[in-house]
């Protein structure tokens, strides 16, 4: 063909026939470009069409939110943000064998506007919260215990009005919401909330615990599905599932401590009221004065005054005596019925006379991010004591965990010197990263491939809890717990007590807390007494005369040195309480007349609490519908006026403050990054920024005012990259253009050669 | 056939890369001439005035060298995204007249090609977009890395930075740039 055409045309009379084809590709070509540069200009021109038009509409203020990648508006913004600021005060009083804290958060708006305030914080998991108190100026609002979406309504509601309410809400046990609406201009309000919570015992010693900050949780992703509906019509499909439904209302935002300074306050006074004559008391991560009125009270403050909210305040206190007393019996009498609390710690089983069983321990220790700092080293300790403490004729098995997950051996193999140092080395090199995947773990140390049922199966798991699928854990714990049994070990400054204890309860095991690295060979030693001696089994607990409703319905096994704790609701104070058991193989039994209890206080509510807890425990278990548990959730917690799941505190100051039209704007509280927590590997790496706040201007003398707020950050300035590919572009371009006539001519030329020739 | 078709495509890829680069330029200069309306606007209103409603960045001043007719509008911010439509003030240095180092950066082959031909005592006019005017004077010019540019944010006097990068006939971007450092000299309402 192409050689037809080109004969063709070379009949043409033309003298220079490719001197008329040359010029007709040029005048293409240029054509050709026009058009491109043609069709670019339209691009261009119709890109900015629309803008034109909006902005002659709106020659508006550029809002950050505007900024479609508001970097840079975002950076300068947030360091200038006022917010609402907030100062805690917490004042406990401990009476005999329970305690009653008051918490006073101090919310102050320094802004312009009215403003409303979101503070998500932590109570101890087993406390009853049962009273809110609004402060306003010089009025005091007692709220009152609602539904939770009721009591959401009637909050909403004040909050549109422009009237000042207060909302508490439970997240999980142990995370409360606080929502305070309509905060004035320069206005201070105070919110009170209180809570009654049981002492908590473990052989010698009593001891209280107040989290004060939650740790930012990990909150697994859902598994993303879309609903799937089969093909046959029938309606049935996949649905969506996430494992933390509510990770909004859990996270707060967390300052980073490199940039700013700690925030939050916090005052603590503890009134320890003991019942008996007190020997040390100490307060194990922070610093403070001890007055002491007499040998049975001590009145315990902050040395400093106050401290940030960054970590849990743990006060222990012994009586002076060498033994603290085994039983412990009181009494309360609310409404027409008596609420009971008993403490009975079983005699331990002489060490002698047991030769301690052979046992499988499987040591599951987190290594994600969250665990960076100072808690894996204390989780490595405290597992390295752990190993050593192991018996040659025991046998084990370590499992890490992350995101990712490693089991060190296929099954659990003979504690002897060869494996344990294997062991001692894997613990020794771990690093912490990632993310928390606890229930893949929790199902690897569940599974019992041995299944010798002459070996003790025991699980100790070395976590700080940071996660927000707390449920997730309990259904394996649930569903695959066997005759394993679960130790948990809290490590850090603020661990999540809430899945420490109910993981334990659920697992039939103990639980303990790692606060510092001091901590780690106390803690585990008494751990491993937990675990080396027999539990006492078979508990049961029977009133003579009276009709009781006991909690926990069925008594868990109790374990080395721990107390029996036992809450029960009679129609009468009369006759006396058994409780019987077995201590190893022996059996063992107490009886404790009722009349001889001591006057309680507190103990309907810490009855109530406990029956919730039940309820829920028994809603994991399946032992309950989920209605039913809800149901008997709901009248507990409204007879007794107990926030729960279902439950909110409400207060509304009636009288409208915030003047109509005048806008509300929200700011959540901030709260810090818990002690020792490593902010890099929780929240990856920071910006490539260094610190602000460490560095001071110069002063000025001439014109101060006119300073921009000194967002400098480094010496010198980095410069931006300023040349475009432009250049390059249309020059790479113009030899192409080049080189393709070059070509055509070239090819033109063989043509014309063929052909003469 | 085959014989046209291979230098045809060559072309038609030349003539996109060639229009490719032209745009750039194409966008440079028409940016600015939008850049101009909302610069006025904002002097006239005060505030600052986005050119297009997406605009991630807005005009803050307008530098002037008289003496070679040369003029561009400064947006705020460096992004690779505000500097294709005009030099962009360096987010961490003052506004212009304050005291301190204003940094102005810009492409070396559009807003800032004129800056090969400013030399050292040259007038430079910075307007505000609040109408301020400041004028500098060019009194040195440097060549750094720009990782090292030498610039103390802390400076005790009244001065400005133009930064772009260099060489200036290069064709690749490279790791130097142009600094002209100017002071101020005269301040008007």
């Amino acid at each position: 063909m192409d050689n037809y055409d080109t004969v063709d045309r070379d009949e043409h009379p033309d003298e220079h026939p490719w001197l008329g084809r040359l010029i007709k590709v040029g005048l293409f070509l240029l054509a050709q470009s026009i058009a491109v540069l043609l069709v670019s200009f339209v691009a261009l021109l119709v890109s900015f069409e629309t803008s034109w038009s909006a902005t002659s509409a709106q020659a508006s203020l550029l809002q950050p939110g505007d900024a479609k990648s508001g970097t840079l508006l975002l950076k300068e913004d947030g360091a200038t943000t006022e917010a609402i600021r907030l100062g805690t005060d917490i004042d406990i009083t401990v009476s005999g064998p329970t305690l009653r804290t008051r918490v006073t958060q101090i919310f102050r708006n320094p802004t312009k506007d009215w403003a409303e305030a979101t503070y998500v914080y932590p109570l101890a998991s087993d406390g009853a919260v049962d009273t809110l108190k609004m402060v306003v100026g010089d009025r005091v609002i007692v709220g009152d215990i609602r539904e939770r979406r009721q009591a959401r309504v009637i909050y909403e509601e004040a909050r549109r009005t422009g009237q000042k309410a207060a909302l508490t809400e439970q997240e999980r046990p142990n995370i409360f919401t606080n929502s305070v609406a309509n905060i004035g201009p320069g206005e201070t309000v105070l919110v009170q909330i209180e809570y009654q919570e049981p002492v908590h015992q473990s052989g010698n010693e009593y001891s209280l615990r107040v989290p004060l900050v939650v740790g930012p949780r990990y909150n697994p992703a859902p598994i993303v599905q879309s609903v799937d509906f089969r093909n046959d019509g029938s309606g049935w499909g996949a649905t969506h599932f996430d494992p933390v439904p509510d990770r909004d209302r859990i996270a707060s935002p967390v300052l980073d401590p490199a940039k700013s300074a700690k925030i939050n306050p916090t005052s603590i006074t503890v009134h320890l009221k003991a019942g008996f004559a007190l020997g040390e008391v100490k307060s194990h991560h922070h610093n403070v004065k001890i007055e002491s009125p007499d040998n049975a009270t001590r009145v315990v403050t902050l040395a400093g005054g106050t401290v940030p909210a960054d970590r849990d305040f743990e006060l222990t206190w012994k009586p002076e005596a060498e033994k603290a007393p085994s039983v412990g019996l009181f009494r309360e009498h609310v409404g027409d019925a008596d609420y009971l609390l008993a403490f009975v710690t079983p005699p331990a089983a002489e060490q002698a006379a047991q030769k301690p069983l052979p046992r499988e321990v499987v040591f599951v220790i987190d290594n994600s991010g969250s665990m960076g700092g100072t808690s894996i080293e204390q989780a490595k300790a405290s597992l390295l004591y752990a190993l050593g403490r192991l018996q040659p004729n025991d046998r084990f098995n370590v499992i890490r965990f992350d995101d990712t997950m490693d089991v060190l051996f296929p099954t659990s193999v003979p504690a002897d010197a060869a494996h344990v140092g294997e062991a001692t080395s894997f613990v020794s090199t771990l690093q912490a990263r990632g993310g928390t995947e606890m229930v893949p773990a929790m199902r690897a140390a569940l599974t019992d491939k041995i299944a010798d049922t002459n070996l003790v199966r025991q699980i100790v798991f070395l976590t700080d809890g940071a996660i927000g699928n707390e449920q997730q854990l309990f259904e394996t714990i649930t569903a695959m717990r066997g005759r394993s049994r679960i130790f948990m070990v809290g490590i850090g400054s603020a661990p999540n007590t809430y899945l420490m204890t109910r993981a334990a309860e659920l697992g039939r095991g103990a639980f303990t807390h790692i606060g510092s690295v001091d901590q780690v060979e106390e803690r585990m030693r008494g751990l491993f007494a937990k675990l080396e001696n027999p539990a006492v089994t078979g508990l049961t607990a029977k009133f003579s005369d009276a009709k009781a409703d006991v909690t926990p319905a069925i008594i868990p096994d109790v374990y080395h040195d721990e107390p029996l704790v036992l809450a029960a609701k009679l129609d009468k104070l009369v006759g006396s309480l058994e409780i019987k058991g077995r201590v190893g193989d022996r059996p063992w039994s107490v009886t404790l007349p009722l009349k001889s209890a001591a006057e309680g206080k507190g103990l309907s509510k810490l009855w109530a609490r406990r029956k919730i807890s039940d309820a829920e425990v028994a809603r994991t278990l399946h032992e309950m519908t989920p209605e039913d548990a809800d149901k008997t959730v709901l009248a507990l917690a409204l007879d007794h006026q107990i926030v729960t799941r279902l439950t909110s505190l409400i207060a509304v100051d009636k009288t409208p403050s915030r003047p109509e039209g005048a806008p509300l704007k929200l700011s959540e509280l901030p709260i810090n990054l818990p002690a020792g927590w490593d902010f890099a590997k929780v929240f990856g790496e920071r910006p490539q920024q260094t610190p602000t706040q460490l560095r001071e201007r110069r002063a000025d003398a001439g014109q101060p005012a006119a300073r921009r707020p000194a967002p400098v950050t480094s010496d010198t300035i980095r410069l931006p990259k300023t040349a475009t590919s432009a250049e390059l572009k249309m020059i790479a371009g113009l030899i192409l253009i080049v080189l393709a006539l070059i070509l055509f001519v070239f090819n033109r030329r063989q043509t014309l050669l063929t052909d003469a020739a | 056939m085959p014989r046209v078709i291979s230098p045809l495509i060559l072309a038609l890829v030349g003539t996109i890369l060639f229009g490719d680069g032209a745009y750039i330029h194409a966008k440079a200069w028409l940016a600015q001439v939008l850049l101009e309306r909302a610069f006025e606007r904002s002097i006239a209103t005060g505030q600052p005035v986005k050119p297009w409603s997406w605009a991630d960045t807005w005009p803050v001043a307008r530098i002037e060298v008289k003496r070679i007719g040369a003029s561009a509008i400064v947006l705020e911010g460096t992004s690779g995204q505000a500097l294709a439509f005009g030099p962009g003030h360096i987010h961490r240095t003052v506004d212009a007249g304050e005291r301190g180092v204003v940094v102005y950066a810009a492409h070396r082959d559009t807003h800032f090609r004129f800056l090969r031909n400013v030399a050292i005592g040259d007038v430079i006019d910075v307007t505000r977009s609040d109408g301020h005017r400041f004028r500098y004077r060019a009194d040195s010019s440097a060549i750094v890395r720009f990782d090292a540019s030498g610039i103390d944010p802390e400076t005790q006097g009244f001065e400005l930075v133009l930064a772009t990068c260099w060489p200036f006939d290069a064709i690749a971007s490279g790791p130097e740039r142009y600094l002209l450092h100017a002071t101020l000299i005269d301040y008007r309402e």
